[in-house]
């Protein structure tokens, strides 16, 4: 069995992101492969796209055989749902029931779970594994949590995985004495009462239990996220940025070229989605080319009408135009990696026929990915 | 009341809809009116400074314009400068701080992150300088939608988690003044697309007791319509001869007309949401926007007509 392959799509909220994750999937699909895409929260007419219910963390089969011609391969979708995947992870790693039983109701815990910076991501990246363990899939998509930046995305579990390292759990876990804490490292003291002062002491308090308990968790967790780590430096895993030509498209494409890069994370390459096509010229149309108006159209809207069809090409020439810098740029810092150019879509994608035209135009990107 | 008698206003919506160029555009016009007003990105952001050819931003206030000046928060920032207000000994923050176990519990704490940089616009809200306020005005340039949400939340969600104590008293002060629409209101950008309008609409329910801020929608970047009579395209159509060169005229017309029946829904649908008024934008094929074309979507967002 080969192994499954791993694709993760970063970009900045508003860029398409998840219509393109979802159609890539489809596309991987088509050429006959198992596929889980897993989505962080799509808008209803997506889900509605798959063809599934309301989306949850259990996958659910995509019906493709609806499609004319059916695929071969197969698609699964989920939406990832934050406290059922760290409650699993807690039940997973946790030594013993109590222990369990304490974090799940642990007041912090519930903050923790749902709204703690990098929780999301590091959760996502838990599901992925989860997925890729599983063996059930040839290739696992995934659609990053929307974000001002791409780049975020790289950096949450890196600080998740830090809280979860020494630091502040060990610090916080170790046995505390009658004062509350122990004096572990010059200075512990002065931080606790500052903290409580800054925090108030129950809450502190709180925190602490939370950490107490979490330490037997621990090695699970860290042995868990040094496997995720792996994984995603492998040969099996491709980052791919989708974008589109907007002008600050290019500082964000370069910052996560020169990050992927320092963190020896594999990079997959560019879709730039809603790239005006341009037209085949750009003068007005001739009079000549006008017909006679058709009675039932008065004179003054059948003027305007010619003019706006006449002037259809040289509109579309300048939009296209405006967008060319931006598109030049992008390619030149792709370099060597592809660039792949979706071309804007008149309506949004509302059904299973809509994303599979959409998926078709990803089948260069399937075919070369699938390459290497 | 108009906008520019509040003393924040936060800018939100879908990401890549504008919001840093509506926060720019509303920054010049304040200023343009006289307000004394301070644009903060939040959550390290940098844009605002190119968009007037000044140097890069920094957490020092630094200015724009005549009238119009900027800064970039950052939680981390934030939380320092929030720390040596509270503890007054530099000595015992550099002690705590320097500490190697502070950086990842100060991540530990959910919405700190958020709700310390809510306060420093407080704080810069309530600045006085010879006796009278600083500021007449404070715009937010504030983090998409989702995260947006959160962070007008986060006074609460600190409430919630503290339930007394010092942190409590303090988040508290900064949900009053978020909360307060007579001193707060809320601008949310959309796009004139289903997908954008969809999520405005969104956002707008799940603001709940927020809903009374809302005292803008600013739908960006409409294109010019190909004609006003759209209904009659159809049957316009058919009278032209299919050459070559009037089919591609005529599918380039079907996508303009198409755009231009979406830009009327999603004013349809946009209009008259929480009572705040409707503005437009029109979409500019110039990248580099000047201070005068900032000044002129500015006094569109303010309810000029031209």
């Amino acid at each position: 069995m080969s192994a499954t392959r791993l694709y993760i799509c970063c970009g900045s909220g508003g860029v398409g992101k998840t219509t393109t994750s979802a159609a890539f999937a489809l596309q991987l699909a088509m050429s006959g492969q198992r596929v889980a895409v897993l989505t962080i929260d799509p808008a209803r007419r997506l889900a509605d796209s798959l063809a599934v219910g309301p989306l949850g963390n259990e996958p659910q089969s995509v019906p493709l055989e609806r499609l004319n011609p059916a695929p071969g391969g197969q698609l699964d979708a989920m939406m990832l749902d934050m406290k059922a995947t760290f409650d699993d992870v807690v039940r997973r790693f946790a030594p013993d029931a109590e222990s369990r039983d304490r974090i799940l109701q642990n007041r912090y815990y519930r903050f923790v779970s749902t709204r703690l910076a990098g929780s999301h991501e590091y959760m996502a990246m838990e599901r992925i594994f989860a997925l890729y363990e599983s063996g059930q899939y040839d290739a696992v998509v995934l659609d990053t949590p929307p974000t001002r930046h791409a780049l975020e995305f790289l950096k949450a579990p890196e600080r998740m995985s830090n809280l979860m390292d020494e630091g502040v759990m060990h610090w916080l876990s170790l046995p505390r004495d009658s004062f509350g804490f122990r004096a572990l490292e010059r200075g512990s003291e002065a931080v606790v009462s500052v903290l409580k002062r800054l925090i108030g002491g129950e809450t502190i308090e709180e925190i602490a239990e939370f950490f107490h308990v979490f330490q037997g968790m621990w090695s699970g967790f860290r042995e868990r996220s040094g496997l995720v780590r792996a994984l995603l430096r492998g040969p099996n895993t491709r980052f791919l940025l989708v974008t589109t030509p907007a002008p600050a498209a290019r500082a964000e494409a370069q910052e996560f070229v020169q990050l992927l890069r320092r963190d020896g994370l594999p990079f997959g390459g560019f879709f730039v989605n809603r790239v005006l096509p341009a037209p085949t010229t750009n003068q007005a149309l001739s009079a000549e080319l006008l017909p006679d108006r058709p009675a039932a159209i008065p004179q003054a809207d059948w003027a305007e009408i010619c003019a706006g069809v006449r002037q259809a090409t040289v509109n579309q020439a300048r939009l296209a135009g405006s967008e060319a810098p931006a598109l030049a740029e992008l390619r030149r810092e792709a370099g060597d990696a592809p660039l792949w150019t979706l071309p804007e879509q008149d309506t949004d994608v509302h059904s299973l026929d809509a994303l599979a035209a959409v998926s078709a135009l990803l089948a260069p990107a399937v075919a070369q990915l699938s390459r290497r | 009341m108009s906008l520019l008698d509040k003393r924040i206003v936060l800018v939100t919506g879908k990401g890549g809809v504008g919001k840093t160029t509506v926060t720019a555009a509303l920054g010049v016009a304040a200023a343009a009116a006289g307000r004394r007003t301070l644009i903060a990105e939040i959550g390290g952001a940098r844009r605002i400074h190119a968009l007037f050819g000044a140097p890069e931003s920094t957490y020092k206030i630094a200015p724009l314009t005549k009238n119009l000046s900027s800064l970039s928060i950052t939680a981390d920032e934030a939380i320092e400068d929030y720390v040596l207000q509270q503890i007054r000994v530099r000595a015992l923050f550099q002690l705590v701080f320097r500490n190697r176990v502070m950086g990842p519990f100060i991540d530990a704490v959910p919405g700190l992150h958020d709700l310390v940089q809510l306060g420093k616009v407080f704080d810069l809200s309530r600045q006085t300088k010879r006796g009278s306020l600083e500021w007449d005005l404070l715009l937010i340039d504030a983090p998409a939608t989702g995260h947006g949400l959160t962070m007008l939340a986060s006074p609460l969600s600190m409430m919630e988690l503290t339930g007394r104590g010092p942190f409590y008293e303090n988040a508290r002060l900064v949900h009053d003044v978020f909360m307060d629409p007579a001193r707060t209101a809320l601008a949310l950008v959309s796009l004139p697309e289903e997908m954008p309008v969809n999520e405005t609409l969104d956002l707008f329910a799940r603001l709940g007791p927020y809903q009374r801020q809302v005292q803008l929608i600013a739908l960006n970047e409409l294109h010019p319509e190909p004609f006003g009579a759209l209904d009659l395209w159809e049957q316009a159509r058919d009278s032209f001869e299919a050459s070559p060169a009037v089919a591609e005229a005529l599918r380039l017309t079907d996508r303009a007309v198409a755009r231009a029946r979406r830009q009327r829904l999603a004013r349809e649908r946009l209009t008259g949401l929480g009572g705040a008024p409707l503005r437009e934008l029109p979409f500019l094929f110039r990248r580099d926007l000047r201070e005068a074309d900032l000044l002129g979507l500015g006094r569109r967002l303010l309810g000029a007509t031209t």
